[in-house]
């Protein structure tokens, strides 16, 4: 009798819930439905709201929401005026001049001015406060102001990405009347810029609301408010734009991107974008012999490994560089050739009694299918006589390995350049004073350095090649494929796709 | 009044004991994560960082002194209250910790409270069906319960009630549109002290599904030791004198049965909650949902070694804490306790 009532009381009580529970959702759900509104399902949180603060690549499209970078990339990833409307790198490369817009406010009202950008790049770096943009700008001494709209950027050094830096990575002007009378804790946690967005509410890995900026001095979005709801885990991310909860989302499997393609209302892409997979490769151990490197190399079909991991639509890479960015040679192909590996190894005195012998690092999770990839590069390998370890690594650990000379022969790692170019490509990748690559040989190297002060463009770009090209063939380098975003949205949901995999809600409007 | 001096003694045994363990603790987490082959300094500088200006960093963040001397210089800052700076958010780990950590107590309680409420329930149900065809199929049960972890929980109950059915939200703590006031940081408090309803009943929605995942995956190991410290209640003499006294069997059961067989769950739910509150990590990414455990994930992804050693502490401190509440909890249900 007991059990009769209590079972009658469980039934009542999951039927109140169901309904309750169905009346709150739609209550939840109606929301996502309105044109008005974009929710857009994100893997990853900003660092923190000062923008100048962190290098975090996918932190990028949301700070574009709320701050505006100097200068500007079309979808192109060509360089555009933006708060500053002309520059001029002068030929050796010390100095910069520059104009800005006056009709330009920040969200709380006030104008931007020429102090605003002294102050971000200048002064701000030299106040002792831990930035990230002190790095970039290290070679910035000074910004001089000759007008209320115009200045002067000196720099130590020549700086020939100068340019491409005022539209990269943390550079982003923030107020300085405002961050001065706040301080940078309460500047971060209400920043105010110039953007196309203000932020209405944060909630710390979870919720980003902005509200347009209706003063936006470039065009007016189309959309009121766009949500960012930080979902990190890739199922989740997958189940939300399935079920309607979010109305655009990115980097989710292939697989899953492909079968929600076909689901009704959803459309999906598999974009490349400007991020290289690659193998960082050692010039000693087990790959002092080039014939190895060149062997390693010619074993690899990066083909299949673009079919079996990226739906076909990863391109094949021969130079550390992103089809349509300057440092690509569209002409240049190293062959997948298994026979000439053999060959190559042959000659070297290699036999299957005595096989070359190394490592191949590999992190786990760190960019879609990456142990998956090291483990098809270890049997392709296996096939031409390679006999080769597989070993895992933590991305965090990347960098102490590499400076301690503890990284194993080969790694397999990814690389993003929103920029495109090939200064931030092969020239940070293969710059022996700088953490990112491997690769210790001083021929390289020099020329590498001498690139990284050539302030001639043309030269520039044209180095770069040379050298790109140089680095392949003897085994300095190794670029598998170029890496691709997936996304899937609405149908009716359009933005505009960039080069460099950025989403933005500013681009976004319903049909 | 003898109950509450008894309670009372114990909680300052406890506090004193817990200074050692803390001690202990603290010392064995900043020695383990400096063993680790990760380079704070360079961590916290931007990836085109030189190599000079990350030894520049090293020395200023005093990884270059002895570790006994690096552990002398944090323990001082933290009796003054300085957990440290985050490396990755480069903010007080304090105010981090302080943001994230009443999302997971609220988490954690709720599904604590749903862990009770199936454990106790399915225990009880369990005895009720014992020696019938029933409790084959509710031990299968359990056992397939206790098999599945809490994440796949987590995949399974948000693709059933989030994807297919579309009845529940499954991202974050709260519905976009929906105010969210803080006082306390406990939003479900929060949203009650301010008068705001609907967001009270928002936020309780956003919680069914993680708090259940981390209930369901709990309750089988209750349900399992209440059974069999209920059948071992049984075979004491007190039941049969119980029945010849003429009580009812559900008398016996509550109040001479369960009162005797609830002390053995009781400890294990004091365990299972510590575990709980260390142990959210997974389903607060998977929901999305903004706690410590979230905070948790992006420190270790970034070796963020101040934040792991700060989080590390509370995880610590909490667990001290639910063993002094559990403890005193034992005093008041077993009498016998008392006496000693």
């Amino acid at each position: 009798m007991t059990f009769e009532i209590d079972r009658r009381n469980l039934l009542q009580m999951l039927g109140l819930a169901a309904v309750g529970g169905s009346v709150l959702s739609q209550a939840t759900f109606a929301f996502a439905a309105d044109t008005d509104n974009v929710t857009i399902g994100w893997p990853s949180d900003v660092p923190s709201w000062d923008p100048n603060l962190r290098f975090v690549p996918d932190a990028q499209p949301i700070f574009k929401l709320v701050f505006d970078q100097p200068l500007d990339q079309a979808p192109d990833l060509k360089l555009i005026p933006n708060l500053i409307s002309k520059w001029e790198l002068k030929p050796d490369g010390l100095s910069m001049p520059f104009e800005i817009r006056s009709d330009v406010k920040f969200h709380n009202g006030d104008p931007m001015t020429m102090e605003d950008f002294k102050y971000t790049f200048v002064e701000r770096v030299k106040s002792g406060l831990k930035l990230d943009i002190a790095n970039s700008w290290r070679t910035l001494t000074d910004i001089e102001i000759t007008s209320p709209t115009s200045g002067v950027m000196k720099f130590s050094a020549p700086t020939p990405t100068a340019p491409q830096w005022l539209a990269f990575l943390g550079s982003y002007l923030v107020p300085k009347k405002y961050v001065e009378s706040v301080g940078p804790e309460e500047f971060a946690k209400k920043p105010i810029g110039t953007g196309p967005y203000k932020l209405v509410d944060y909630q710390m890995n979870s919720r980003i609301v902005l509200e347009r900026n209706d003063d936006y001095f470039g065009a007016k979005p189309k959309v009121k408010r766009v949500t960012i709801d930080i979902i990190k885990d890739p199922s989740a991310r997958t189940a939300a734009i399935q079920s309607g909860q979010v109305d655009l989302t990115v980097n989710i499997p292939v697989r899953e991107a492909e079968r929600l393609g076909k689901t009704e209302g959803l459309t999906a892409e598999i974009n490349p974008f400007t991020r290289l997979i690659l193998l960082q490769m050692r010039n000693d151990k087990g790959f002092s012999d080039m014939a190895v490197r060149l062997a390693a190399h010619h074993a690899i079909d990066k083909a299949a490994l673009s079919k079996a991991f990226y739906g076909g639509a990863a391109v094949p890479l021969s130079i550390p560089a992103t089809p349509g960015t300057p440092g690509y040679l569209p002409d240049y192909k190293f062959p997948y050739d298994p026979e000439l590996s053999k060959k190559l190894l042959k000659e070297a005195g290699y036999t299957a009694d005595r096989p070359a012998t190394f490592t191949l690092a590999a992190t786990n999770g760190q960019f879609p299918s990456d142990f998956d990839i090291a483990r098809a590069l270890v049997q392709m390998w296996q096939k031409v006589g390679l006999k080769v370890e597989l070993q895992q690594i933590e991305y965090s650990k990347y960098f102490e390995l590499n400076r301690g000379g503890q990284l194993p022969e080969a790694t397999l790692y990814s690389f993003d350049n929103a920029t495109g170019d090939p200064e931030i490509f092969s020239g940070y990748l293969m710059n022996p004073k700088m953490p990112f690559g491997a690769w210790k040989g001083q021929e390289i190297g020099d020329k590498i350095l001498k690139l990284f002060v050539e302030p001639v463009y043309e030269k520039r770009i044209a180095g770069y090649k040379e050298v790109a090209k140089e680095a392949v063939e003897t085994g300095a380098n190794i670029p598998i494929l170029q890496s691709v975003q997936t996304l899937v949205r609405k149908k009716n949901l359009n933005y505009v796709k960039y080069g460099n995999a950025w989403v933005l809600g500013s681009t976004m409007s319903w049909s | 009044m003898r109950m509450f001096a008894t309670i009372a003694n114990l909680l300052v045994k406890r506090v004193l004991t817990a200074i050692p363990i803390l001690l202990v603790v603290s010392a064995l987490l900043f020695c383990i994560l400096r063993i680790l082959p990760v380079d704070p300094a360079a961590m916290s500088l931007p990836p085109n960082a030189t190599v000079q200006e990350i030894e520049a960093m090293r020395t200023e963040m005093r990884l270059d002194r002895p570790l006994y001397e690096q552990y002398g210089i944090w323990l001082n800052q933290l009796l003054h209250g300085d957990i440290g700076r985050s490396i990755h958010f480069r903010q007080d780990v304090t105010s981090l910790i302080g943001s994230t950590l009443p999302a997971t107590i609220e988490l954690a309680v709720i599904a604590m409270m749903v862990a009770t409420v199936f454990g106790l329930a399915g225990g009880l149900f369990l005895f009720y069906v014992r020696g019938t065809r029933a409790e084959a199929v509710m031990d299968f049960i359990s056992i397939l319960l206790l098999s599945l972890p809490e994440f796949l929980w987590s995949l399974f109950l948000l693709l059933i009630f989030g994807v297919f059915f579309e009845i529940l939200p499954f991202t974050g703590r709260l519905s976009p549109g929906f105010e969210r006031p803080v006082v306390t940081g406990f939003l479900l408090i929060d949203s009650l002290i301010t008068g705001n309803i609907s967001t009270f009943f928002n936020a309780l929605e956003h919680m069914i599904l993680p708090c259940l995942a981390l209930g369901i995956a709990l309750s089988p190991s209750l349900m399992r030791v209440l059974r069999s410290s209920l059948l071992d209640a049984y075979q004491d003499d007190y039941i049969q004198q119980a029945r010849l006294r003429g009580l009812s069997e559900k008398r016996i059961l509550i109040r001479h049965g369960l009162k005797n067989a609830i002390l053995p769950t009781l400890s294990l739910m004091g365990v299972q909650f510590g575990f709980l509150f260390g142990g959210t990590l997974l389903v607060e990414i998977i929901y999305s949902y903004p706690g410590m455990g979230n905070l948790m994930v992006d420190a270790i992804r970034n070796a963020d070694l101040p934040i792991i050693q700060g989080a590390g502490l509370t995880y610590c401190i909490a667990v001290l804490v639910i063993s002094i509440v559990v403890d005193s909890l034992y005093l008041i249900l077993n009498p016998k306790l008392r006496m000693r």
